[in-house]
């Protein structure tokens, strides 16, 4: 059995919510299912300490329609790399920030507040990334339903088109 | 007294010194580039510059202090060519000369640089104020070895006025050998001075942008420029005649083997600039004091007890 | 009594040690640090949204254009995972060439670092000398590609140009001579006083910190850990290729300085390798336009340390997510630590020593005339620019590529 085999067995034999949900693709990839917030706090410091996974190279932010997605890039001292994925509604996106346990993650957690509008707790302070000054509250630009035609970089402010008048600009040309 | 005039604002005066400054600036900077490769720029470089820097508009920040923002440079350009006056430029003939020019020279000489540091103590801005502390910093650093290493030759001329340390010296040339270490230290220290690398935190581009001078412009900044390569010039010709007092006694003779004394020092100061690199201010002033005073402070030794053992 | 002595200095967004835009607000007591604020994203443009609207092929155009001295490594490393997901295959002359042009690109962006680490601490001279020899791989990467940088050698299934063999033999002679340089400037490097005193000690970044804080590249390498990609996870040829990994044991500036020109003369021996060993055979091999959906994690080494790429597709022609993570992000982190405790002048070093490519990690352009501001977008500087030219009489579609100088 190889190496990610092997990790992934133990995975679920230690947890249960992980049956099925941890998918070996590759040599040194592993990923898993999208799991809950609370799903997520549970395996995480049983990887961190007892498998390994003591360094993170990153977390990618994406948008699941109705949640948004976090996927943690975990790696060992080997170069697999578990990708571990949390999610959140997007009502309510609020996610622990790793950051004290894994420091290369801090330009990377700030990333996810600014262009996804995470709620990202315990992140250290410091200057907003990599947004502009001036922004305007509100928008998160990597978010699916956020356009970047409607964007006016002039007057730093957003605006979609109201349904009407969208309507009349098709009828008029 | 026409004469007299004559000599001091135009040869070996205030117009020779400022028409050498650009020449040596533009040696300076050929020779430069040429170590690196590169081809350097014409002859009329210099003259060009300060053309184009005296046309643009001064600007002045807020906060500055607006007399002093104007008054520095001239002042520091005039210490310098008051200086030149006393060094001997046709053979061993200064413009005037009296005991003790030695020491005026060298005091005014200091006085560029605390105008350098009062320029950007009174610009009020933070590269401004870093890059001043430093130019103070670094003058404690190569003031004594340099001092230490232009007055020991004094001893055993057992004379403080250049004109006649380089007439004794031209009269025994075998003491010039002596003097090889203080020529050295001389040249080292004088490097720092004219804080060139590898001796130029106080101006350091990458780090505090233009130390200093960073909010000079205009004509105020062409005025500085001026000042920093007629020092070159003035430290060049103080070395010469003070370590290299070769001399036919003949004027017009004397006068080329000053321009090939003083083009041959600047080739020196230029080949050091070309193959370091900066050192941080505390590495400058270790270095001063471990080891550049240090031997000046035994060629001093040397020198008296030459001077007492040959009985002069 | 030392809080009235401190003084905070911006160093950024514009200042002549950064070659691209960042602030640094470095708080000084005397001369030494004691706290610093890294603040990037200044050249922030909106890439990976952009990319979620546009084909697999026009996103290789867009990621080349990250930055001009990785390229090649982003598009390596997007076509990489796409194949993957898409389940093919790429020609083993194709491989090659990625290797080959990889290494190249490593050889520019070492001597460029040289060349800009000393200036940063004043020693023009290097400079000069490390920019000459640029050119000639320059030169090179420009027979190439077509261009000197952004050299769009990259395609998804394998590579657009072919390397024929007077291309080959030019290579190996500008090899043969970078080789001679670069022997000079490893003994420079060693054996040159104020260059140790300035880079020795300083940028200190510990084997344990440079863990935790997930430095990559020739950063954590200067740290003792033998981390490359090219070993660790290996892409395209690299598993039969015969290299060694340079490690160095000062973890500082200077321990950088070492393994960046050790690994000039090992991308040297790569290079030749590739071209003795090229097999024939196609360039490119066939890829659909629909792209299956599934997510991959792709890595490659960079010049400046380890490039992930995550794709998502979705089953159709546009990518559903693309995200870079590239080698500058990870060393960032390290930065504050490094900064801490040391003298200003050592600041642009320490920035520079990692090698930051700030773009890697948009605005809008503001024009001031006299008292007017005028915004302009990119559009309109771009319509500017061509009327400046049929101004002077200059039609862009008539230039010529100029004449390739030799400097051997």
């Amino acid at each position: 059995m190889s190496n990610e085999e092997a990790i992934i067995q133990r995975l679920v034999e230690k947890f249960d919510i992980l049956k099925d949900r941890l998918h070996f693709q590759r040599s040194k990839r592993i990923f898993s299912d999208f799991l809950t917030r609370e799903e997520f706090e549970t395996v995480l410091p049983y990887v961190r300490d007892e498998m390994g996974f003591n360094r993170a190279s990153h977390v990618v932010g994406t948008d699941e329609g109705e949640d948004l997605g976090f996927i943690y890039l975990l790696t060992n001292d080997d170069g697999v790399i578990l990708a571990l994925k949390e999610k959140a509604p997007k009502s309510n996106p609020k996610i622990k920030a790793l950051t004290g346990d894994y420091p290369s993650l801090e330009f990377h957690e700030r990333e996810l507040v600014g262009l996804f509008g995470a709620e990202v707790e315990g992140l250290p302070a410091g200057p907003p990334y990599p947004l502009p000054d001036g922004w305007p509250e509100g928008n998160y630009p990597l978010r699916k339903e956020w356009n970047p035609e409607y964007f006016d970089n002039r007057t730093m402010s957003y605006n979609p088109p109201v349904e009407a008048e969208e309507k009349e600009a098709e009828q008029s040309e | 007294m026409l004469l007299g005039l004559g000599k001091i604002l135009i040869f070996p005066g205030f117009l020779f010194l400022t028409v050498y400054a650009f020449l040596f600036e533009y040696l300076d900077r050929k020779v430069y580039a040429r170590l690196q490769n590169r081809m350097g720029p014409p002859w009329y470089q210099p003259l060009a510059d300060f053309l184009k820097l005296v046309g643009k508009e001064v600007i002045i920040p807020a906060g500055a202090n607006k007399t002093m923002f104007n008054a520095l440079p001239v002042v520091s350009l005039a210490a310098v060519a008051a200086a030149f006056i006393y060094v001997p430029v046709l053979g061993k003939e200064a413009v005037y000369s009296f005991p003790g020019d030695l020491i005026v020279v060298l005091y005014f000489l200091t006085i560029p640089t605390m105008c350098l540091f009062l320029a950007g103590w009174y610009s009020r801005g933070v590269y401004a104020t870093v890059g001043s502390v430093r130019t103070l910093t670094q003058m404690f650093a190569y003031e004594v070895p340099l001092f230490m290493a232009l007055l020991a030759p004094a001893l055993i001329a057992k004379t403080w006025s250049i004109t006649e340390m380089t007439a004794f010296f031209a009269e025994h040339p075998l003491y010039i050998l002596i003097n090889i270490p203080a020529l050295f230290v001389a040249l080292v220290a004088a490097q720092g001075k004219l804080e060139r690398v590898p001796f130029d935190t106080p101006e350091a581009e990458t780090e505090i942008v233009a130390g200093p001078l960073v909010e000079y412009s205009g004509r105020l900044l062409a005025i500085f420029r001026v000042t920093v390569d007629c020092e070159l010039v003035l430290i060049a010709s103080l070395v010469s005649a003070i370590f290299l007092p070769f001399m036919t006694g003949n004027p017009g003779w004397d006068f080329i083997l000053y321009l090939v004394k003083t083009v041959a020092v600047l080739l020196f100061l230029a080949l050091l600039r070309s193959v370091m690199a900066r050192l941080r201010i505390e590495q400058m002033v270790s270095f001063c004091w471990r080891y550049l005073t240090p031997i000046a402070i035994l060629q001093i030794v040397v020198n008296l007890l030459v001077r007492g053992g040959l009985g002069l | 009594m030392s809080e009235l002595n401190r003084v905070v200095i911006p160093i950024g967004p514009q200042h002549p040690s950064l070659k691209e835009p960042g602030c640094f607000t470095v708080t000084l007591e005397g001369e030494k640090i004691v706290d610093a604020v890294v603040g990037i994203g200044y050249n922030h443009r909106g890439i990976e949204k952009a990319c979620e609207s546009r084909n697999y092929t026009q996103v290789v155009y867009l990621l080349e254009r990250i930055c001009g001295i990785c390229s090649h490594t982003h598009t390596t490393a997007f076509c990489q995972g796409v194949e993957e997901l898409a389940g093919v295959e790429i020609p083993k002359r194709a491989a090659y060439i990625r290797v080959l042009v990889a290494e190249i690109e490593r050889l520019h962006s070492h001597l460029l670092w040289l060349g800009v680490a000393a200036h940063e601490i004043g020693f023009d001279t290097m400079f000069m000398y490390t920019w000459r020899d640029r050119e000639a791989v320059l030169d090179i990467l420009a027979e190439i590609g077509g261009n000197r940088v952004n050299y769009a050698i990259n395609t998804i299934g394998g590579v657009r140009r072919d390397i024929d063999d007077s291309l080959k033999q030019d290579i190996l002679k500008m090899t043969d001579a970078l080789e001679e340089q670069v022997k000079y400037y490893r003994e420079l490097a060693l054996t040159e006083t104020t260059l140790a005193a300035r880079l020795a000690g300083i940028g200190k970044l510990s084997r344990e910190d440079a863990l935790k804080y997930g430095a990559v590249g020739p950063v954590i390498r200067a740290s003792g850990v033998d981390f490359d990609i090219r070993t660790v996870d290996p892409y395209a040829v690299y598993g039969e290729i015969p290299f060694k990994v340079i490690t160095d044991t000062h973890a500082d500036i200077f321990g950088r300085t070492v393994v960046r020109v050790l690994e000039l003369l090992e991308s040297i021996e790569i290079v030749r390798f590739c071209i003795k060993n090229m097999p024939d055979g196609d360039i490119v091999a066939k890829v659909p336009r629909r792209i299956p959906a599934g997510e991959v994690i792709s890595r490659t080494e960079a010049p400046r340390g380890e490039d992930i790429h995550y794709i998502r597709s979705n089953g159709t022609e546009i990518p559903d997510r693309v995200r870079v993570r590239a080698p500058s992000e990870a060393n960032w982190h390290a930065m504050r630590h490094m900064l801490l405790g040391q003298y200003l002048a050592d600041v642009p070093i320490t920035i520079a020593a990692i090698d930051p490519c700030f773009s890697c990690t948009d605005r809008a352009v503001i024009v001031k005339s006299g008292r007017e501001t005028e915004f302009m977008d990119w559009a309109q500087l771009r319509q500017y620019s061509i009327e400046w030219y049929k101004k002077k009489g200059i039609d862009v579609t008539s230039i010529k590529m100029p004449e390739r100088r030799r400097y051997f």
